[in-house]
């Protein structure tokens, strides 16, 4: 991942943010509110993946057509009917209606993508450390084992194929599935073998001998509470100083953005702008300062 | 009464009906968001049952180790697309009860996610693998059903085929569809229905093959932790 | 007042049949002592440290008392122990509970449910007392076996604990990984004045630093005292345990030698010094004439170059070797510095890019997959669980053959017979290692490729080992092994070969080879450079002197 100043802020901050971004994604269907989400969380990713991101995004293009134009063939609810086909018709309205629900498609894509990035694993047990202590635990346990038994999955595959043992290309699938299951048989002894050592190391550092708390390695900053501040302020502004209203079918209604809208739309759009805001902020000061040395 | 059983009440008689209430009024349709806060919600009681007991140390770690192994289990079989981790998860709830094997397929699904990317399916993964797993545990408890290879491979068929990939299925349905009625819906779960039948034949062959070995190994494991049967903690 | 007070400790395992593991233990351990725990593998140490915390203590039938502090253990609540006492076991690995550095030190301190002020502070002087800050954020998984041990010491520190008890710590480290190891400990031992209770293998290291050495036999403990009498205790006694001992001691008795003993290999050199103030009669060990040169090559590599990406830097930078049929032939080297990757790139599993193996005079490329590893080529592991597949080692073995005959005769070998039955996890370290080595025996090869072999197990394992070897060489196989032992290759190998950069620099006898090194060599060449040629092992050195001895009378 690249050097981001959003994922350098409190995990609460990303976390709260991308919890408000994607519920508003898949609650609020009005063409402005999706526009806006499509830019955010399409800018905000491209900054996060570079180049190799824009294959990605432009991969989705065609999903988002194909959804779009297979709505009006199972809704025929609409009164602007642009043609028909075997008798049936097939209608403005559930054509765009078809092509809301695939903006709110792409754009939870765009959103899950910057979410991986920004939110490690890490980061998610570090926040919920202290809320859930054990199931985070155990996430944190897991998240470790998963590497390792990885590595022994195939030190073990190594050691069988030096004694004549493992698969080769032209084997069987049976021959395969065998050697597969064995593979696995062993694997899992030595892991249940190690977690027995776990389990005492645990033990021998008083996991169980009474009240457990938890490490923050992340603090909150000034910057970080302004932000969850500001994170708050817009959304409630967003709700309250906004009509939202979007139908669909049979006959458009959909509130216009103008006038008494406005605000509440550009409090939304502001939230989206957020992470963008930050990280261009870092790179240009990051660049002048680069030019003071 | 325990605080988690009243939590869990709680949730499935009020909570759950009234975001079912709410949720279909809210904004035109929001059938995603809604279907995913019942489905957070049905998680909820289950992981916070497991919270407030406070888990022993090796109690952790059998379901961190089995976790592990659902996930990582896909990288040991040279065969391309051949899923294990259902036959992991369901194997774990027949050795050590329903609770167990919920939370090997609910953290197996969510570590697993950490590696290839979390997504608007994740709550539902956990879920449908949770509950998987605690079928399998349910049904398999007290000698319902024979520890038998035939009866766990024909279960974990069955149940990978009928129930955790429609499951799985009605994410995608409410995921990408405006509209949701039969004629709309039933072309997903048909689409769905080869990559489930592959997965369901997966989790048959490994319940076959691995089933008896697993339990045995579980079983092992059981004696050098000192865990019999009665004081069993999981 | 004594730290630990144990007074005749009795146990023995539930499953043991009565058979005691511990036999009327009794031991004082003083608040601020160094103290080294020392017998074979079974003789009961891991026992005893595991009754010293309540949490780790085994299953069974136990009499007699344990007191921490003047109070019974039993009495003492988990909490209290957990803080004050740490506890390190052997494997790096499966101690570690969660992905991050950062955590792993936490973990304790979040146990005792500690405030984040003092889990900061803590945390922040272990990172720095360690020099794990450069790691700090790293995930564990990419530790080095070193650094993760060295996480697990720094994990336990961060709870300030009174008492270090250690579990064979460094067996499945490196050399210098575990020489860095056990000098933290002592660092730890003399600057926190932490009462430390170890046990290992390399007592090289630790032997002549500990305040008292106590040797088990039997669940029993033969010898408490200074660890310069309990070195003359176990010559004079015959015991097998002597040959566990730093060279310098073995030296010193061995060659019967005058003054007080050594145990360093300072003293050993003025102890030398001092008994032959001139340059000897006998400076060298009369070397016998190469004749071997004409034994043809059972392996050739030729110029090996090998990366494992596209752009990744070359691993192997033009490896060549000749190992002549029949020889035990090690090659030695740093960490990382591709020895493991010349194994894999001769089985094939890593194909260089440019290059050629030949194997018994024919092509690598030219043999089919399965043929190479059928009679032919064979290695075993690093860890020998990775070829552990089943409930026994007899079915273990009979998933390579059929051949009941052939299973046993190998058995009989690897010296197995009486654990054929056992499950392969039940057996010792050294133990899993034959059984591994015979499932690999039983593809009969004619040539073995050994990873590490005698990483993780004790001196006595090792010499069984060396036999094993030696009959198979008898018997005609050819024996390739990568090692850090440098001590095993002096006394056992036939060629030596340093692998450096990417590529065998040098190639020879194990005298010669260690005889012109003055770092990298044997503690008894060290000792001895001054004063004798090219004497490497511990027998050479006592050969030298009782023959000067001699010659001077």
């Amino acid at each position: 991942m690249r050097d981001d100043a959003f994922s350098k802020r409190h995990p609460a901050v990303n976390f709260v943010f991308f919890a408000g971004a994607m519920i508003c994604t898949v609650v609020i269907q009005h063409p402005a509110y999706l526009l806006a989400g499509v830019l955010g969380g399409g800018i905000y990713y491209l900054l996060l993946h570079g180049r190799a991101g824009l294959k990605t995004v432009l991969g989705w293009l065609p999903v988002f057509l194909v959804l779009t134009g297979m709505n009006p063939l199972f809704n025929i609810y609409g009164n602007t009917v642009l043609f028909r086909y075997f008798g049936r018709p097939y209608t403005l309205e559930a054509l765009l209606y078809g092509g809301a629900i695939a903006a709110i498609f792409v754009e939870m894509l765009l959103w899950f993508g910057c979410y991986n990035a920004v939110l490690t694993s890490d980061k998610f047990t570090g926040l919920f450390g202290n809320l859930i202590p054990a199931l985070s635990l155990l996430l944190v346990m897991v998240l470790r084992m998963i590497p390792n038994l990885m590595r022994k999955a195939s030190q073990i595959s190594g050691a069988r194929s030096t004694i004549g043992k493992g698969t080769a290309e032209q084997d069987t699938t049976k021959e395969k599935l065998t050697e597969g299951m064995t593979v696995l048989g062993t694997l899992t002894s030595w892991a249940l073998e190690g977690s027995v050592v776990t389990a005492d190391s645990m033990r021998s550092r008083g996991y169980g001998s009474g009240k457990r708390s938890s490490f923050m390695i992340y603090t909150m900053t000034g910057l970080d509470w302004g932000l969850l501040a500001a994170q708050a302020v817009l959304l409630v502004g967003m709700i309250v100083l906004g009509d939202r209203t979007a139908a669909f079918t049979p006959v458009l209604n959909i509130a216009p953005i103008g006038g008494r809208n406005l605000p509440g739309f550009l409090c939304y759009l502001c939230y989206l702008l957020i992470p963008i805001a930050l990280h261009i902020k870092e790179a240009i000061q990051w660049r002048i300062s680069i030019s003071k040395i | 009464m325990k605080k988690s059983h009243i939590a869990m009440l709680l949730m499935f008689l009020l909570v759950i009906p009234a975001t079912l209430f709410f949720g279909l009024r809210l904004s035109g349709r929001a059938y995603y968001f809604t279907s995913t806060l019942v489905i957070v919600e049905l998680l909820i009681p289950f992981l916070l049952a497991f919270e407030n007991r406070k888990p022993q140390a090796r109690e952790l770690v059998v379901i961190a180790v089995l976790s592990a192994l659902a996930v990582a289990a896909r990288v040991v079989i040279p065969i391309p697309n051949f899923k294990v981790i259902f036959a992991v998860i369901m194997l774990s709830g027949i050795a050590f009860g329903p609770e167990a094997g919920f939370l090997v397929g609910a953290v197996s699904a969510f570590a697993s996610n950490f590696f290839y990317g979390q997504g608007a399916y994740t709550p539902w993964q956990m879920f449908a693998y949770g509950a998987g797993g605690m079928l399998a545990g349910f049904l398999f408890a007290k000698g319902r059903l024979p520890r038998k290879p035939a009866v766990m491979g024909v279960f974990g068929f069955l149940a990978t085929l009928l129930f955790v990939g429609p499951l799985l299925d009605t994410c995608t349905v409410f995921l990408t569809l405006p509209v949701i009625h039969f004629q709309t819906a039933w072309p997903l779960y048909v689409s769905g229905f080869p990559v489930n039948l592959s997965q369901g034949t997966c989790t048959f062959l490994t319940m076959l093959l691995f089933g008896n070995p697993l339990l045995e190994k579980l079983d092992r494991v059981k004696v050098q932790y000192g865990m019999t049967e009665e004081q069993d903690g999981l | 007042m004594a730290h630990f007070n144990i007074e005749n400790l009795t146990f023995s395992y539930a499953a043991a049949k009565g058979r005691h593991s511990l036999e009327n233990v009794s031991l004082k351990v003083e608040q601020g002592e160094f103290l080294v725990l020392c017998g074979k593998s079974g003789s009961g140490k891991s026992t005893l440290l595991r009754h010293l915390k309540t949490v780790l203590t085994p299953n069974g039938k136990r009499t007699g008392e344990i007191l921490f502090r003047g109070v019974p253990l039993s009495k003492v609540s988990d909490r209290e122990q957990a803080e004050k006492i740490g506890f390190v076991m052997q494997n790096p690995d499966d101690q570690i509970v969660t992905d991050k550095v950062w955590h792993e030190l936490a973990f304790g301190l979040e146990s005792l449910g500690c405030d984040q002020k003092t889990m900061r502070a803590r945390v922040a002087e272990m990172a720095c007392y360690f020099g794990i800050q450069d790691w700090f954020h790293r995930d564990v998984c990419n530790l080095s076996g070193g650094q993760k041990q060295l996480l697990n010491l720094a994990a336990i520190m961060a709870m300030q604990p009174e008492v270090l008890i250690l579990d064979e710590p460094t067996s499945q480290l490196d050399p210098i990984a575990a020489s860095d190891f056990l000098n933290t400990v002592r660092k730890i031992n003399r600057e926190l004045g932490t009462t430390v209770i170890i046990t290992e293998h390399r007592l090289e290291d630790i032997f002549p630093y500990a305040d008292r050495a106590v040797v088990m036999d039997g669940g029993k403990v033969i010898a408490d005292d200074a660890p310069r009498n309990v070195g003359k205790l176990l010559y004079e006694q015959h015991h097998p345990m002597f040959s566990a001992m730093p060279t310098p001691v073995r030296v010193f008795y061995g060659a019967e030698g005058v003054g007080e003993c050594p145990l360093t290999v300072r003293d050993g050199r003025s102890w030398l010094s001092k008994a032959f103030p001139q340059t000897p009669q006998y400076p060298a060990i009369p070397a016998p004439e190469l004749s071997e040169e004409t034994a043809p090559s059972a392996l050739s590599l030729k110029e090996l170059w090998f990366r494992y990406e596209k752009d990744s830097p070359d691993i192997l930078r033009g490896v060549s070797a000749e190992v002549p049929k029949g020889s035990l032939y090690a090659i030695l080297g740093g960490n990382g510095a591709g020895k493991s990757t010349t194994l894999k790139a001769i089985c094939g599993i890593c194909k260089p890019y440019r290059g050629k193996v030949t194997l018994f005079g024919k092509q690598i490329d030219k043999y089919k997959n399965r043929q190479l590893f059928s009679h032919c080529l064979a290695m075993l592991p690093q860890d020998p669980k990775s070829l552990f597949v089943k409930k026994t080692v007899r079915e273990d073995l009979e998933e390579m053959t059929k051949d009941k005959a052939l299973i046993e005769e190998t058995a009989a070998t690897c010296q197995i017979t009486s654990l054929l039955d056992s499950h392969p996890y039940d057996l010792s370290g050294g133990e899993q290692q034959r059984a591994a080595l015979a499932k690999v025996l039983l593809t009969q090869p004619k040539l073995l490729l050994l990873d590490e072999p005698t990483k993780g197990i004790d001196s006595f394992f090792k010499e069984t080992f060396a036999e094993i070897l030696a009959n198979l060489k008898k018997q005609g196989i050819t024996i390739v092994m990568v090692s850090h032992d440098v001590e095993f290759c002096a006394r056992y190998a036939d060629l030596v070969a340093m692998f450096f950069d990417g590529q065998i620099l040098t190639t020879d006898t194990p005298r010669r080879f260690f005889g012109s090194n003055s770092f990298y060599t044997t503690a008894a060449h060290r000792m001895s450079r001054h004063v004798f040629d090219m004497a490497v092992t511990a027998e050479d050195v006592i050969r030298l002197y009782q023959k000067n001895k001699e010659a001077a009378k």
